[in-house]
C-alpha cells in the first residue's frame, strides 16, 4: 500500500509517495521512495518532480548551501553537475538549479534541455531547508536518510588571505624545524659533547629568525600606539637604527618597503615586506638583525606600533607611521578623545571591574561613551613613560638638528606692529595642517619686522619631537629681512586651538 | 541536550576564532531584535539546564567576550562544550523569533525590489539601529576585524546576513547547522 508524507511551509510543499516496510502496518516506516514532488506555491508553478536520486541530490544541496550561508566558507564542488544545485544570484536571492530529466516518453535532445532556475528570496529557501530537515528529523519516513551534517575540511578550503597570513610563521616554524630535524638526523652522532650544545643553539636562532620576519601580521590584533609624541619617537628611533646599521654599499637597485612592528620600548618585534624587492634583499637590510622575535607569538599583548621602512636606491633610510586604523573618521576620533581618557584612568578601570556584573543585559546605548578600551589606556601610560624617558635623554638623535634661537639683540617695540605680526602669524599657522597632539606644543618663534618666520625654538620635549608636524619648518625663510625682530609665543593646544602672544607680553 | 551536537575533530580541542567570533554576532543580533534578549539568554540556559556550563550572567558575559572583536575581549579559550552550550541557546532563542525573522526577511526583500532605503520599514530600522549600537558599544573599533564595520552600511548589512543567519538556524535542525558550519575549513 503506498503512503503520502508532506511536509508543508509557507512557501514550500514537500510531498513523498513510497511503500511502507511491513505492507500490513500503518505505523512502519516509508522505506522506499516511488516519487517525490517539490512545489513553491506562491513562487513558481512548476512543480519539481523525480525519484530518490533527485531527492538525495536536493537533500545534500539544500544542506551544503545552507551550511555555506551560515559560515560563508564556499563548499567544493563535486567534478560531475550534480542534478540538483543551489547557487548564490544577487543581493540576497539563492538560485535553486535542476537539470531536467528526460521524462517518460524518450525525448531525443534531453540532455539539450536547458536546466530549471528557480530563483529563491531567503525566506523561501528557509522554507525549503525547513522542509527537508523536517524530512531528515522524521523516522517514519526513509529511516536510511539521515542529516549528515559535515564541516568543510581544512583540506578542501582556499584559506582566506589573513588566516594564511597568520599562520604563516608557525608553518615557517614548523617546516624549519623539521628541516633541521632531518639535516640533524643525517649527521652522524657527535664524538664529543660540547659540539652539540653548539649546534643546538644554532638552530633554535633560526627558527628565532624565521618567525619573526614573517610575524608582523601576527601582530595585527595587537593594540596600537596612537600617541603621537611615542609614534614620533619610536618612528625617529627606527629610522636612526636602520640607517646605522645599513651598508649603504650594497644601495638596492629599487626602494625596498617593509612594514616593521615596534614595541613601546622600540624593539623591532617583527617585519614584512611589501614589495618584491624587499623580498629579494631582505638579508642587505639590519631587519633581520635588529628583529627580537616575540617570546610567545601567540599571545601579542603589549602594545605596538607600525611603519612603513623605505630603503631608498640612494641610500637613505624613510620610516613613516603604518597605520590603517587612524585612516578612518572614527578613529581620528577616537584619537581625538584620547587626552580625556587619560585624565580618567583611574575611573575607566573601575567601569571594567563593573562591568561583568552589569552584564550585557543591561549595557545600554549610553555605555558606549563610558566605555574605553585597553589599548588607549594602554597608549596614555605609553605616552606618559616615553615622555619620561624623552626627558632623560636629550642624546634623542633627531633627524635635524633642533632649531634654537640666539638672544634678541634689536627687538621691535612699535606695540602697534606686534600686534599686527601676532595676528598675521596666527592667520598664517591656521591655513596650514594642525598636529593633533595629545598635550600642548609651546615654541617661542622669532618674526622679522616683514613678518618671515625667522627662527623657532622648541620650548618643551613634545614641541621639540612634534615639531615637523607643525606647519613651523616650512614657514620659515632663510634670510631676515630686517634686524629687527620680535619673538611670539605659539601652543598648539591639545584640544586642536593655536594660541599666539607676544613673547614678552602684550604691548601696553 | 548537546549529544546531538557531535565533538568535531579539531587540531585543538577549543573552539576556533571564527566560531567565537559568530556564536557572539549571533547573540548580538539576537538582543537587537528582542529587548529581552540577554535575560532570554539565561532563562534559557537554564531551561535547557546548561546552567552547570553557563553560569549566570558574569560567566555569560566571559565566553561572549572571547569573540577577538570585543573592547574587553577575554584572552581564556572557549571549550567545545560551552560553544555547545552557546549554539543550542542560539537555536532556542531563534526558533522563538522565527516569525518576526520572517517579517524583517521579507520586509528586506521587498524594500530591496522597489529600491527603498530600510528606513521605510519601522521594525527593521529599530533592529538595525539597535544592532549598530549594540556593535559600536561592544566592539573594539581598532581590531581590524571591527574596522571593516565602520560605517552605517557595512554594519546594516552584516546585521542583516546574521538575521538570515539566525532564520536558517531557527529550524528543527537548525541547532545541529549551526554547529556543523561553525568548524566549516576548521576539522582536520
Amino acid at each position: 500500500m503506498t503512503v503520502k508524507r508532506q511536509y508543508t511551509l509557507p512557501y514550500c510543499n514537500l510531498v513523498l509517495e513510497g511503500i511502507e516496510s511491513v505492507a500490513t502496518d500503518p505505523y512502519s516506516p516509508m522505506t522506499v521512495l516511488m516519487n517525490a514532488e517539490c512545489q513553491f506555491p506562491g513562487v513558481t508553478d512548476t512543480t519539481l518532480t523525480g525519484g530518490r536520486e533527485f531527492l538525495d541530490s536536493l537533500v545534500s544541496a539544500v544542506s551544503a548551501y545552507g551550511q555555506h550561508l551560515l559560515s560563508g566558507v564556499p563548499r567544493p564542488t563535486s567534478a560531475n553537475a550534480p542534478l540538483v544545485d543551489v547557487k548564490p544570484g544577487e543581493g540576497s536571492v539563492h538560485h535553486l538549479i535542476v537539470r531536467q530529466q528526460p521524462g517518460g516518453e524518450p525525448t531525443v535532445e534531453a540532455e539539450a534541455l536547458a536546466p530549471l532556475d528557480i530563483p529563491l528570496t531567503t525566506v523561501q529557501f528557509y522554507d525549503l531547508m525547513e522542509a527537508v530537515d523536517q524530512l531528515l528529523a522524521d523516522s517514519q519516513t526513509l529511516p536510511d536518510l539521515k542529516a549528515q551534517f559535515q564541516a568543510v575540511s581544512r583540506r578542501l578550503v582556499k584559506p582566506a588571505e589573513p588566516m594564511a597570513k597568520r599562520s604563516a610563521p608557525a608553518v615557517v616554524g614548523a617546516a624549519a624545524l623539521v628541516a633541521a630535524g632531518l639535516a640533524l638526523f643525517f649527521v652522524p652522532p657527535p664524538e664529543f659533547e660540547p659540539s652539540r650544545i653548539e649546534r643546538g643553539s644554532e638552530t633554535s636562532e633560526v627558527l628565532d629568525a624565521e618567525a619573526a620576519a614573517e610575524g608582523a601580521d601576527a601582530w595585527d590584533d595587537a593594540p596600537t600606539i596612537t600617541d603621537a609624541v611615542t609614534l614620533t619617537t619610536l618612528r625617529r628611533q627606527l629610522r636612526q637604527r636602520l640607517q646605522e646599521g645599513w651598508s649603504t654599499d650594497n644601495a638596492p637597485s629599487e626602494i625596498l618597503v617593509y612594514r616593521v612592528v615596534v614595541s613601546e620600548t622600540g624593539d623591532v618585534l617583527g617585519y614584512k615586506y611589501e614589495n618584491d624587492a624587499a623580498l629579494e634583499a631582505v638579508d642587505s637590510t639590519p631587519l633581520a638583525r635588529l628583529a627580537v622575535p616575540a617570546v610567545d607569538a601567540e599571545a601579542p599583548r603589549q602594545a605596538v606600533a607600525q611603519f612603513l621602512a623605505r630603503f631608498t636606491p640612494d641610500g637613505q633610510v624613510e620610516v613613516e607611521v603604518w597605520d590603517p586604523a587612524l585612516a578612518t573618521e572614527e578613529e581620528r576620533q577616537a584619537a581625538e578623545d584620547n587626552p580625556t581618557d587619560a585624565a580618567t584612568t583611574t575611573e575607566n578601570n573601575a567601569t571594567d571591574a563593573a562591568e561583568p556584573s552589569e552584564g550585557d543585559a543591561t549595557e545600554g546605548e549610553d555605555s558606549e561613551n563610558a566605555a574605553t578600551d585597553d589599548p588607549e589606556d594602554q597608549g596614555n601610560q605609553a605616552d606618559a613613560t616615553s615622555t619620561e624617558t624623552a626627558d632623560n635623554q636629550p642624546q634623542l638623535n633627531l633627524d635635524d638638528d633642533p632649531q634654537t634661537l640666539e638672544t634678541l639683540d634689536s627687538k621691535i617695540t612699535d606695540g602697534d606692529r606686534i600686534r599686527d605680526l601676532n595676528q598675521d602669524l596666527r592667520a598664517r599657522l591656521s591655513e596650514s595642517d594642525l598636529p593633533n597632539p595629545s598635550a600642548d606644543l609651546i615654541y617661542q618663534v622669532r618674526l622679522d619686522a616683514e613678518g618671515n618666520v625667522v627662527g623657532y625654538e622648541a620650548i618643551n620635549t613634545d614641541a621639540l619631537l612634534l615639531a615637523e608636524d607643525t606647519p613651523l619648518p616650512s614657514l620659515v625663510s632663510s634670510r631676515a629681512a630686517s634686524d629687527d625682530q620680535a619673538d611670539f609665543r605659539v601652543v598648539f593646544t591639545a584640544d586642536g586651538v593655536i594660541e599666539v602672544s607676544p613673547w614678552d607680553g602684550w604691548p601696553q | 541536550m548537546l549529544d546531538t551536537l557531535p565533538t568535531p575533530e579539531l587540531p585543538s580541542q577549543e573552539c576556533p576564532r571564527r566560531a567565537r567570533t559568530q556564536i557572539d554576532l549571533m547573540l548580538l543580533a539576537i538582543e537587537a531584535l528582542d529587548l529581552g534578549g540577554s535575560e532570554a539568554m539565561l532563562a534559557v540556559a537554564q531551561d535547557l539546564g546548561l546552567d552547570p556550563v553557563v553560569k549566570g550572567r558574569v560567566n555569560l558575559w566571559l565566553l561572549r567576550s572571547t569573540n577577538p572583536m570585543r573592547r574587553y575581549s577575554q584572552r581564556r579559550p572557549m571549550t567545545l562544550e560551552e560553544a555547545k552550550a552557546m549554539v543550542a541557546i542560539i537555536g532556542n532563542l531563534a526558533r522563538r523569533l522565527t516569525v518576526l525573522m520572517r517579517q524583517l526577511l521579507t520586509g528586506y526583500q521587498q524594500l530591496r525590489d522597489r529600491g527603498l532605503s530600510l528606513d521605510h520599514h519601522l521594525r527593521l530600522a529599530d533592529y538595525l539601529q539597535r544592532f549598530r549600537t549594540h556593535f559600536r558599544a561592544r566592539m573594539n573599533p581598532r581590531r581590524a576585524g571591527v574596522i571593516a564595520y565602520s560605517t552605517d552600511e557595512r554594519l546594516d548589512e552584516l546585521a542583516m546576513q546574521l538575521l538570515e543567519q539566525l532564520l536558517l538556524c531557527s529550524g528543527i535542525l537548525g541547532t545541529q547547522r549551526l554547529w556543523s558550519s561553525l568548524f566549516d575549513g576548521e576539522v582536520v
